[in-house]
């Protein structure tokens, strides 16, 4: 053969392998075109329609009422086929709910009630108005705000996960394939380079983001090397941390970005690898999530996006779900396979990496849900996009559940390196009125409190773990004045004994013993001593535990004695507690200057710790008193401070 | 009963390059010592107690939680009794507990055999029955061919499996962090005070049943107690929390 036709013949063969590609790409995309559905209706920012937020919060504080009552006033004026009514997913502000947006001018009413409905729909629905007296308020001016996008909460945000939570019915496949959805999975399977899309995801710098911050590209990179008869994909949305709900609004507003980014991850996987299979790990304690990804999964099968052959592209992967039943430790990757296994959530050491050895003992990749949604806007906007967010070791955005003693509580997604600060106080509005900053928890407990001085603290997964906290999964709770530091450490120290899988006794034990000493602490009987056993126990606990449960597990006692020792030597040498929270420490008592006698606390006590005449000043009798708090919540005077100090103690002491 | 030392001394009578042979040929039976390891590296033995009973109940637990698979648990035909009554333990357990219907039980059995696995088992007979029935345990171990051991074990692992009967109202009290820091413990307590039963427990008349769930994930709404599967109340007090509970008690005996 001469150099000349032999040249010939590589270009005939690559330009019959362009043409290969060319029509595979055709086909994928033609497939894609045809999943959609026509007929549905699909939300969009300038239709008119009214969008009711369907998440947890919403639901808890009446959204079915308010949906019952829009629709009833809707078909009484004959509107119901001129105004869609959409049930989105969590719009994140949850503080606020039930929350109700009109389209398409983006009017936001919160905190409804039914009877409200009458009045907007007359004056926002049928004419062009606003009913000010139900709009948002501006935390500080006090200004009224129409609409979604003059509100700092949601304007001040980046959302990339949660871009088209609040947008589209999570009930509709057509929604979140007429919003671009599943265009990446399509781009992914025409290239049908698997080596690519980790190169990409790699390239993007995305971080696991359950809590340790593992490169999401590097884990696929290393499933796909180790051997096995299959590989598993796994979405890890057993979101135990108290106080954290990202996971779960991400998978009730959007579920379908989660199963397109596991498709996708399958995809990088197991492609010219071997056969590939999901799991959804979810928590029960999620019913709406469940049901919604339970749908999203049907719907995605139907359509050709899930199951064998996924969009004609000869590529099969498809995911089960499977509910966790109130493990905490169950989060942990091989706590996790073992679960779904059947067997009781205990970790084994990790010597042997769940990429090599996971589910059944194959080949296993484990992301968080965040991780997961992040992955079709890579694939979409390429890695460079991502990159360019965040900071030079994280990248991308974050979500945080802001809870706690915040004006503005709920979902804020924000980019790394963004301040602590700018978070709780430009997003979050501050403290509550006459409240101030106390600290922030931050990584639920796993993580730690940071005071107001960590407030600048730029948010990345290093920086966090420097300050002693960690990124943990993203819940973040403010506290105030009003919550007792030791109190704090020690709720977060028996959530973890209690949630201790028992198989390693410095886990089992030490976490029991150090929660011990934390009680005699509160109990106003700690010794100095005390807290040096309680730094080196905490020390043996991190050094000598299997899993990262117990390697954590100290960390909020630990934060509290760096940033807040002198609250806790104030419990142990003057036996005070300055928050007022440690019962053996307070007592209550009546400001008689300031009682009114009204009775309402005579009512409202549960043991009739409490006498005194009507209009003069009631006694506390401390015998009786079992500091229930209730007295002093209905107390509409504040009458009845609460005393800490030494003598509470004695008196404690002597009942 | 468990053995990790391969079969005692069975050395020799193995095939010589069969897998097994591999492994034993690894030990030294009298040191009880595995060759060609460093200094200190010993076998596992089991416990005896003084009346040379072994202490091992063979509950499984080390075999499954060895992280290189060195433990297997064998039947042992040198110990063919258990050191307790099994029929009389379980007749003992099955006492306490109501009659259940076994009729409701064949869906949880269909979906077993559909190929759901053992806490999916778990889920549904809990939504049929509000808890998991010994006998309900005792019929999944038989379906799905698991020892009764390894059945209970899960099931009393994971703490949203109840092992006992619940009350018409189950009220869950939400101690996720926003709820503690707005007052949660104080919430329990006015609730368990109201009902005179401590958390995790049922009222003697069998309506209310008091748990505490880890968080709901409603923490704008904290303290948040939530009654039955979809009744959540949020922003409650001490104060609020008794009138609820005496608004329920109201609406079962009218006074």
């Amino acid at each position: 053969m001469s150099p000349r036709t032999s040249g010939n013949g590589k270009d005939a063969r690559k330009a019959s392998a362009a043409t290969a590609a060319g029509k595979r790409l055709g086909r994928i995309e033609q497939a894609l075109k045809k999943a959609a559905d026509k007929s549905a209706y699909i939300a969009g920012d300038d239709k008119a329609e009214i969008r009711i937020c369907a998440g947890t919060a919403c639901h808890a504080s009446g959204r079915v009422a308010l949906r019952e009552a829009l629709e009833k006033d809707l078909a009484a004026r004959g509107l119901s086929d001129k105004i869609a009514v959409v049930e989105t997913g969590c719009h994140g502000f949850c503080e606020e709910g039930p929350i109700l947006v009109v389209r398409p001018e983006g009017l936001f009413y919160p905190r409804l009630k039914p009877k409200d409905i009458a009045e907007i729909v007359e004056t926002s629905v049928v004419g062009d108005g606003v009913v000010e007296r139900l709009l948002y308020k501006h935390p500080q001016t006090g200004e009224a705000l129409a609409h979604e996008r003059d509100i700092p909460f949601y304007s001040l945000q980046q959302r990339i996960v949660l871009s088209l939570n609040g947008k589209i019915d999570p009930y509709s496949i057509d929604d979140y394939l007429a919003h671009g959805g599943y265009t990446g999975l399509a781009r992914v399977l025409a290239q049908d380079d698997p080596e690519a899309v980790i190169d990409e995801v790699e390239r993007s710098g995305l971080r696991g983001r359950g809590g340790a911050g593992f490169p999401t590209g590097k884990k696929w990179r290393f499933c796909r090397a180790n051997p096995g008869d299959v590989h598993y994909v796994i979405c890890n949305a057993d979101e135990g941390d108290p106080g954290a709900f990202m996971d779960r609004s991400v998978l009730e507003g959007n579920p379908h970005a989660v199963i397109e980014g596991m498709v996708i991850a399958a995809f990088a996987i197991g492609r010219g690898v071997g056969p590939v299979s999901g799991y959804v790990y979810v928590r029960h304690e999620y019913p709406f999530a469940v049901e919604r990804l339970r749908n999203a999964l049907v719907q995605a099968r139907e359509r050709g996006l899930l199951g064998e052959d996924i969009l004609g592209s000869g590529f099969d992967f498809d995911i089960r779900i499977n509910q966790g039943a109130g493990a905490f430790v169950c989060g942990e990757s091989t706590a996790l396979t073992l679960s779904i296994e059947g067997h009781r959530g205990m970790p084994r050491g990790k010597h042997i990496r769940t990429v090599a050895h996971g589910l059944r003992g194959e080949p296993t990749n484990l992301n968080n849900v965040e991780s997961y949604a992040n992955v079709p806007w890579i694939v979409l906007n390429g890695a460079g996009a991502l990159a360019a967010k965040g900071t030079a070791t994280s990248k991308g955005t974050k979500i945080f559940s802001l809870t706690g003693k915040v004006v503005n509580g709920g979902l804020v997604e924000v980019p790394m390196g963004a301040t602590l600060r700018h978070v709780i106080f430009d997003i979050g509005g501050g403290m509550l009125p006459g409240r101030e900053f106390k600290a922030v928890q931050l990584g639920g407990p796993s993580g730690g409190c940071l005071p107001a001085e960590s407030l600048d603290t730029e948010i990345d997964f290093e920086s966090l773990t420097a300050a002693g906290a960690m990124m943990g999964s993203g819940g973040m709770v403010v506290v105030d004045d009003t919550t007792c530091m030791v109190d704090f450490a020690k709720f977060f120290l028996k959530f973890t004994a209690e949630e201790s899988c028992g198989k390693c006794v410095p886990c089992r034990v030490g976490t029991t013993r150090m929660l011990e000493i934390l009680e005699r602490i509160t109990a106003g009987e700690g010794t100095t001593a005390d807290i040096e056993r309680l730094e080196r126990l905490a020390d043996d606990v991190i050094e000598g535990s299997l899993c990262q449960l117990g390697g954590s597990a100290p960390n909020p006692v630990l934060t509290t004695l760096r940033y807040f020792r002198d609250e806790v030597m104030e419990h142990v040498v003057n036996r005070r507690c300055p928050a007022r929270v440690c019962r053996p420490l307070i007592r209550y008592t009546i400001d008689k200057d300031a009682c009114t006698g009204c009775h309402v606390c005579f009512g409202a006590c549960p043991t009739a710790a409490i006498s005194g005449e009507r209009k003069q000043a009631h006694i506390i009798d401390q015998k009786l008193c079992i500091k229930c708090d209730t007295c002093r919540q209905v107390c509409k005077f504040d009458a009845i401070p609460v005393e800490t100090g030494v003598l509470a103690v004695a008196e404690g002491r002597q009942q | 009963m468990a053995r990790s030392d391969g079969g005692n001394g069975k050395r020799g009578t193995e095939p010589k390059g069969s897998a097994l042979y591999e492994v034993l040929k690894g030990i030294d039976f009298e040191k009880r010592e595995l060759l060609h390891k460093a200094k200190g590296v010993g076998l596992f033995d089991l416990v005896k107690e003084r009346d040379g009973r072994y202490r091992c109940y063979a509950c499984t637990l080390c075999e499954r939680s060895c992280p290189v698979d060195c433990i297997e648990i064998d039947f042992c035909p040198e110990f063919e009794e258990l050191p307790f009554d099994v029929d009389l333990e379980r007749a003992a357990a099955k006492a306490l507990q109501p009659e259940i219907d076994m009729k409701l039980f064949d869906d949880v059995i269909a979906r077993i055999r559909e190929g759901s696995g053992l806490i999916e088992a778990f889920h549904t007979t809990q939504e049929t029955y509000g808890y998991l029935p010994r006998q309900a345990l005792e019929e999944i171990a038989g379906e799905m061919r698991l020892p009764f051991s390894r059945v209970f074990g899960v099931a009393s692992f994971y703490s949203q499996f109840r092992l006992t009967p619940v009350g018409k109202f189950v009220i869950d009290v939400c101690m996720g962090t926003a709820c503690h820091v707005a007052g949660a413990p104080l919430v329990v307590e006015a609730i368990a005070q109201e009902l005179e039963v401590p958390v995790g427990e049922t009222t003697a008349d069998g309506l209310f049943t008091l748990q505490t769930v880890n968080c709901v994930g409603a923490c704008a709404l904290a303290p948040v107690v939530r009654v039955g599967a979809d009744d959540t109340y949020g922003r409650v007090g001490p104060n609020e929390a008794r009138k609820l509970v005496r608004k329920l008690r109201k609406l079962e005996v009218p006074s």
